[in-house]
């Protein structure tokens, strides 16, 4: 009996790669994990009701409910992507060797790197499905409402007979609160720092014992990395007075290489406030998102790849 | 012509499992060296926890050995390329259960190489080889025990391999799910596919395999061809049908003439509980209601 003449050619690693990230992506979505967007519309829609206290003039009314939709939005994208990110990440490894699918995976001509590789792409796939879901909710919703508080804006400064040019220029602050290409640009820093944490949970998967002990440990680390960049300075301040600074540099250089400085991040925050994002901000977090990717995919396959089952 | 490589040859393997609380570690298989040439159907048999998992996991790259080394069909065990010609059936094997038998034929089928008409094509074959075509649209997590070690054993053919591993292959199966896996190793015998498996149902070995190994705590303590292995040297069976009893007393009557010839035991031989079992239960299929 001949081998099917497929197998003569032994597929790429790229096709290999997809096929398992489909498959992990087509799992957690029969896990009905998108269950999780109904609770999203229902925070879209609070936040069009959460009005907060007035403190500027009636020509800035409505604005703040734009920042509030921004804000929720924001926020519970940033909950969902990470939370999915990790516990997605912690789960499927840990169930693919409790349920020994993992050994019949790894009797096929499949190197552990591509199975690691697939399994990270598939959550990130998900995560980024995700997001695009509710990022498109998020910018239905504040399209709309943008209109609505232009319309407002213009017949209140018609009405008391502004100018064209600062008619004009409220117009353009409205705008900016609205969706713009820098919101699109917050929901993608979003994405990056769930690539980043899920590639984190992925190495901690490779050698914990459970899927609780993960999830923790990758929680604790994702919130530690907001402190992360206070804690160097800190303590770089403090080493600078006694000694040449190259112990100092070489922990903070350790430090920065293992736990991801997520401050970095808090550019979201300026998109909110309704600032531009220059691009070369997004390219940079980018890279930086893609150097821990890269780090954490290989740290987990020297791991992996001594593992016995 | 150059002599084909044996499809399993495993040289003296010893392999330690480090444990958390003592410092000796667990001699888990200790120097067993196995060799099965192609087209043949090879059982290792022994209690549990002899060694006989490691033994197949070592030989599929999922264990490192401590010391020895592992190959199917010339290639090292610890390459990835050695799995382009194995299919492995897990004891116990539990698929994904968001996938129907189909999907996880193809999964396997993609995860080989094979895509398109030639995966379609294969995967219709391998269900109606496994008796699973009318369940293959429905989730694995509503098969039952028998239907997911066909299942398994499907996903091992799939790229059509040349050896096949199964652990354990009808634990905890019916004896119907269980005579109908014998089936499916007869089958893959005859199309010349070598077979390595492990039991400690030995009246199954018996009945399937031509070559057996015994492992006890770790070590190899008999191995070689069944036939050799079982046959009693010294005795001879008649089994006669609607033989009368003049006749048994005549040839009784034969036996005690002779000098050296003892008859040991005559009477009616029985048949096995098991087939028994699939008589009757095949009778009442068979009954109109």
């Amino acid at each position: 009996m001949n081998p099917l003449p497929a197998i003569a050619a032994i597929p790429e690693h790229a096709a290999r790669i997809a096929v398992i990230a489909f498959h992990a992506f087509t799992q957690l979505v029969r896990m009905k994990v998108f269950y999780f967007l109904a609770f999203f519309a229902l925070i879209l829609i609070a936040s069009n009701f959460f009005n907060l206290p007035q403190h500027e003039g009636p020509e800035a009314a409505g604005v703040d409910v734009l920042r509030a939709i921004k804000s929720w939005s924001l926020g519970a994208m940033t909950l969902f992507s990470v939370v999915l990110s990790i516990v997605s990440t912690a789960l499927l490894l840990p169930k693919d060797v409790e349920d020994r699918t993992l050994y019949t995976i790894l009797a096929k001509p499949v190197p552990r790197l591509d199975y690691l590789a697939g399994k990270l792409l598939g959550v990130l796939l998900l995560v980024f499905v995700s997001l695009a879901m509710m990022d498109a909710l998020m910018t239905g919703i504040l399209h709309i409402r943008t209109n609505m508080v232009l319309a407002d804006q213009m017949t209140f400064a018609e009405a008391r007979g502004w100018p064209a040019e600062e008619m004009e220029a409220l117009k353009t602050d409205i705008l900016a609160q609205g969706p713009t290409a820098s919101l699109q640009g917050a929901v993608l820093s979003v994405f990056l720092r769930a690539t980043i944490i899920a590639s984190l949970a992925l190495l901690i998967s490779t050698f914990s014992t459970s899927t609780l002990f993960t999830t923790i440990i990758a929680f604790l680390i994702y919130f530690i990395g907001h402190f992360q960049a206070d804690a160097r300075a800190a303590f770089l301040s403090q080493e600078a007075g006694m000694s040449d600074g190259i112990l100092a540099k070489s922990v903070t250089l350790v430090v920065a290489l293992v736990l991801p400085d997520f401050q970095l991040f808090n550019v979201i925050d300026a998109v909110i406030e309704g600032q531009v994002m220059p691009l070369v901000l997004l390219g940079k977090l980018t890279l930086i998102g893609l150097f821990y990717v890269v780090f954490y995919i290989i740290a987990s396959w020297l791991i992996f790849a001594k593992k016995e089952f | 012509m150059s002599v084909s490589p044996p499809a399993v040859e495993i040289r003296h393997l010893v392999k330690d499992f480090k444990t958390s609380f003592r410092r000796q570690p667990l001699r888990a298989v200790d120097d067993v060296s196995i060799r099965i040439m192609p087209g043949e159907v090879y059982g290792l048999i022994g209690p549990n926890g002899s060694g006989k998992s490691t033994t197949m996991k070592a030989l599929l790259g999922l264990v490192a050995p401590t010391s020895g080394q592992c190959a199917i069909f010339g290639k090292d065990s610890l390459k990835v390329d050695s799995r382009n010609e194995v299919g492995f059936l897990p004891e116990n094997p539990y698929f994904y259960k968001h996938l129907s038998g189909k999907e996880t034929l193809e999964f396997y089928g993609k995860l080989c190489g094979i895509r398109g008409s030639t995966l379609k094509d294969r995967v219709t074959e391998l269900l109606e080889l496994v008796d699973l075509t009318d369940a293959s649209h429905r989730r694995i997590g509503g098969y039952s025990k028998g239907m997911l070690q066909r299942i398994g054993l499907a996903q091992a053919l799939i790229q059509r391999p040349r050896l096949v591993i199964l652990d354990e292959p009808t634990a905890g199966v019916d004896p119907i799910g269980s005579r109908e896996i014998r089936d499916l190793i007869f089958k893959l015998r005859e199309q010349g596919i070598t077979v390595f498996l492990c039991s400690h149902l030995l009246e199954q070995v018996q009945e399937v395999c031509d070559h057996v190994g015994i492992i006890f705590r770790g070590k190899m303590v008999k191995e070689g061809r069944l036939e050799d292995l079982i046959a009693i040297e010294d005795q001879t069976e008649l089994i006669l049908k609607d033989a009368d009893p003049g006749l048994i007393a005549e040839i009784e009557a034969l036996i005690a003439r002779d000098a050296k010839a003892e008859l040991i035991r005559s009477g009616k031989p029985r048949t096995t509980l098991e087939r028994l079992f699939l008589r009757e239960t095949k009778r009442q299929e068979t009954q109109p209601k």
